[in-house]
């Protein structure tokens, strides 16, 4: 997967974050969307400290608002203006290196509508490679690539808006695998999949060996994907450790917020199921009541 | 108010796409000084939000009638009134080609009427001027509904004198200026209330997205959005002038000397190569030619003549039509037939 | 919300216009040929004077041809041109009226100058709008867009429009849910109640902003620069020119010479 044409010394072999002592506030301003907090900033992120290494895979956690997306948007210079030391690649996240970090990484936002917007799957994943100059060829041979590792080949050509959620998410991940990066940040993959589309997340993604950080509440996701954790309790890392300690870890988990992931409590195969369909309600919920509300007009 | 195809001459056309289009290419100019990269992505949403908006039924308490917000206006508080142009073309262009609202050749009429309009008079002289010394929710309701109305206004008087140059209509100007005006009157309130209850909103809400009050303490300073000098105040307004005159000149010129001159000219070619038609002594061609002699020009005040050709275009109509689809089915067969085999 | 429905189904409408099958293999015409053609076929039918009734229904082969040969879908057509011919026919309802003159009789009844004139006016109208929804059907809109740009659009507007158009169905999607969830709490009531005006509106604006602020960084990320890099279309050169020329003949065959009463006279055996 490597590119091979990138001069930068230790970029092509290791492809790590070190983050130290690293800090993040916002400002706040009139009216800036930020509520909470009587100063002028708000502090997001204090004194993380955590190194990932080259091909691992790490798990973010933690609950809503905590700063999982502010930390994977930092990696990539999305947000300016940290404290603290903060690499990827080994090269400093700040302006002159953007370029050259953006090239390698790929983030797959939470939201795929926002992240697909051109009108077909072809073009969508044909972006990135095309903005980087490659040759048409170069260009059509990373797209059926990319949507080979996502088995998507079949729906080169279809209309973004006429795709399924899971399916947007797969061509999302596809546009970044177009890109052959060597860090992966995904921002809640999980989110709004059906259990079906979700296995075949799982079954992707550890497919893929790059670096690859995952922000997610979805315990049993992590669980599935990666090897290790960093738990994330309001604005600090509380926990670093292999994820099947962190999330067996009742107390910790429940003190930061969460639940025990379904995949560990063994016993209760029922609950499972109950919860699984349960937390995946907003969506089948939705849709469903929209067929029901149409049914119950025809009837009246 | 958007105008058709059939509704415009070409030379009208032409003029009104001249004049949109210098104002786009004052507006790409100004964008460009701005250099802002996310500019553009937020365009390109906008503008299918105002798309999305202007499907959105409100009703008018007390009438039971429903009215739609008013894009140019909306889009010019939030994006500033030149991105707001080029984003209103881009939405007049999707109507135009998804939604068959207005035409291809209309365009430049619509963007004129609508955009034009919305943006410049509406946002850079109205709301502008009246959000100079700062903003608030009274003075947002009245720039609304006053840009609203004076926008409509002037977009109606458009239609009305475009369609009267294009030499479509038998109406009588006064009529025709005595029907649009008060509809669109009452339209423009309407609107008005309506974008104004949106960008009270956005003021309460993220007063920072409303256009001038990315400064703290909101209102226009000096070295603000008027700096480059290409969209001053005074300026602004003698490009209007000298826009309206050049307008006015040419659609008189277009309107006094033929309905569409377009289509005189085309006629004059069409006789002279009938002229040159004659002087050949082909068998068919002189049938051909005879038969042109023949055409309803010719033959209009001669009823009996007349309905003979119109029975000779009914036969031949269909016999061609006929002809032309057989043809094409016959291709289509054999198209599909290979590309089955192969 | 039936507009906002209305919207959504007749993008799909457009979007499937065509006949999938056909689109890689058999099409090789540039979707700027097209673009010019059917620029040059509505500015043909707007040139026929008001009386030209059957000069311009010549031009009806075109849309049949194009029609046919490419397999558009005309089932949404009644839609479309309904709005447009209602249009035109208010704009000339007046001249059955106004001008009386008696163009020929059929039978008892009179034909006048006002009626040949309004029917023109209605011809016009339809044809020019079934060719435009022919244009897009056949091309996409970023066939359109592309051939924008080799016009020298400028390329802020192009991409301007390549990202309306795919945001549009989001947000008409969007829309339509709000409306759905305001109309089950609010029953009876046809559209959005005066008091909600603001907020009903507001809040997908406000929602519409902050997604643009991830589509740009998302097009950020991916190494975007101020310009959508250059689709690569496929065409065959040759086809396109030759599309180009042979329509480009036929507009100016159709507009010098009545060709249905050419047809006919010889049909009949008039000299």
């Amino acid at each position: 997967m490597g590119h091979g044409k990138d001069k930068e010394p230790g970029f092509e072999k290791k492809f790590g974050i070190k983050a130290e002592h690293l800090c993040f506030s916002y400002p706040i301003g009139n009216g800036n969307g930020i509520i909470n907090g009587s100063g002028k900033e708000k502090q997001v992120l204090q004194d993380i400290h955590f190194h990932v290494a080259d091909k691992e895979s790490v798990g973010l956690i933690g609950a809503n608002g905590v700063g999982k997306s502010t930390l994977l948007k930092l990696l990539v210079g999305l947000a300016n203006g940290y404290g603290g030391v903060l690499r990827v690649g080994g090269l400093d996240v700040e302006k002159k290196n953007l370029a050259a970090i953006r090239k390698s990484t790929g983030y797959v936002f939470q939201d795929s509508d926002s992240q697909l917007f051109l009108s077909t799957v072809y073009e969508d994943v044909a972006f990135g490679p095309r903005n980087y100059g490659y040759s048409g060829e170069e260009v059509e041979r990373r797209v059926a690539e990319a949507l080979k590792q996502v088995h998507m080949e079949e729906l080169r050509d279809r209309q973004i808006y006429r795709m399924s959620g899971g399916q947007k998410k797969l061509a999302s991940l596809a546009t970044i695998l177009s890109m052959e990066p060597q860090l992966m940040l995904l921002d809640e993959p999980s989110a709004a999949l059906d259990p079906r589309n979700r296995r075949n997340l799982i079954h992707i993604l550890n497919e893929i060996a790059v670096t690859k950080v995952i922000a997610s509440h979805d315990l049993d996701f992590i669980l599935d994907t990666c090897e290790r954790t960093l738990l994330l309790f309001d604005g600090k890392i509380v926990r670093d450790g292999k994820t099947e300690e962190i999330l067996g870890d009742r107390k910790l988990l429940e003190e930061s917020g969460l639940e025990l992931p379904l995949g560990l409590k063994g016993q209760n195969n029922n609950q499972k199921k109950e919860n699984g369909i349960g937390s995946k309600g907003d969506f089948g919920a939705g849709k469903g009541g929209t067929h029901y509300r149409g049914g119950s007009g025809k009837v009246f | 108010m958007h105008m058709a195809d059939a509704l415009v001459a070409p030379v009208v056309a032409g003029t009104m796409y001249v004049c949109s289009g210098a104002a786009m290419g004052c507006s790409i100019r100004k964008v460009r000084l701005e250099s802002d990269p996310k500019k553009i992505p937020v365009m390109g949403v906008m503008g299918a939000f105002v798309f999305a908006a202007q499907m959105i039924n409100f009703t008018v308490p007390g009438t039971g009638s429903s009215g739609h917000l008013c894009g140019g206006m909306l889009l010019s508080a939030v994006l500033g009134p030149e991105a707001g142009f080029l984003t209103m073309i881009g939405v007049l262009l999707v109507q135009c080609l998804m939604f068959a609202d207005g035409g291809l050749l209309a365009l430049g009429c619509n963007i004129w009427n609508m955009a034009f309009y919305g943006c410049f008079i509406g946002a850079m002289v109205i709301w502008k001027q009246m959000m100079k010394k700062g903003i608030s929710k009274r003075k947002i309701m009245a720039a609304s509904v006053l840009g609203c109305m004076v926008t409509l206004q002037l977009g109606a008087f458009s239609v009305t004198l475009e369609t009267l140059a294009s030499g479509i209509t038998e109406l009588p100007f006064g009529a025709f200026v005595a029907v649009m005006q008060p509809i669109h009157l009452a339209i423009g309130l309407v609107e008005g209330l309506i974008t104004a209850a949106v960008l009270v909103f956005i003021h309460e809400a993220r007063p920072e997205l409303l256009w001038g009050c990315q400064t703290a303490g909101c209102g226009f300073r000096n070295g603000g959005t008027g700096k480059n000098g290409w969209f001053t105040y005074k300026g602004t307004v003698a490009a209007l002038l000298a826009a309206a005159a050049v307008m006015g000149g040419l659609l008189s010129l277009a309107a006094s000397s033929k309905p569409d001159g377009l289509e005189w000219s085309m006629e004059q070619v069409a006789r002279t190569s009938e002229l040159e038609a004659e002087g050949d002594a082909y068998g068919i061609a002189e049938r051909i030619q005879e038969a042109t002699a023949v055409l309803p020009d010719y033959a209009w005040k001669d009823s009996e003549s007349a309905a003979g050709t119109a029975f000779s275009g009914i036969v031949g109509g269909a016999a061609v039509i006929l002809l032309c689809v057989g043809c094409c089915f016959l291709f289509r067969f054999f198209r599909h037939r290979t590309a089955k085999n192969g | 919300m039936d507009k906002l429905r209305r919207a959504v189904r007749r993008i799909h409408v457009v979007d499937d216009g065509k006949n999938p099958e056909n689109i890689k293999n058999i099409n090789p015409v540039h979707p700027l040929a097209r673009l010019l053609v059917t620029i040059g076929y509505i500015l043909t039918v707007v040139s026929f004077g008001k009386y030209d009734l059957w000069g311009l229904a010549g031009m009806i082969l075109y849309l049949l041809v194009t029609g046919i040969w490419e397999e558009i879908s005309v089932r949404d057509m009644p839609g479309r041109l309904f709005p447009v011919l209602l249009l035109a026919g208010m704009a000339g309802i007046a001249n059955p009226f106004l001008d009386r003159a008696v163009l020929w009789r059929i039978g008892g009844f009179a034909v006048t100058g006002g009626m040949v004139s309004l029917l023109t006016l209605l011809l016009k109208a339809g044809f020019c709008v079934t060719a435009s929804c022919f244009l897009i059907m056949e091309t996409g809109m970023e066939g359109i867009c592309y051939s924008l740009r080799r016009l020298h659009v400028p390329k802020e507007l192009v991409t301007v429009l390549l990202l309306i158009y795919r945001y549009l169905m989001v947000l008409l999607k969007e829309a339509e849910r709000m409306m759905q969830a305001y109309r089950l709490r609010a029953p009876g009531q046809k559209g959005i109640h005066g008091k909600a005006w603001g907020a009903f509106a507001g809040q997908l604006l406000l929602r519409s902003i902050d997604r643009a602020e991830t589509v740009y960084e998302s097009m950020l990320l991916r190494g975007y620069h101020g310009e959508f890099a250059g689709q690569n279309i496929r065409w065959g050169k040759g086809a396109s020119f030759c599309y180009l020329f042979l329509w480009a003949a036929a507009f100016a065959g159709l507009r010098m010479f009545p060709v249905f009463q050419m047809a006919g006279n010889l049909l009949r055996g008039i000299p």
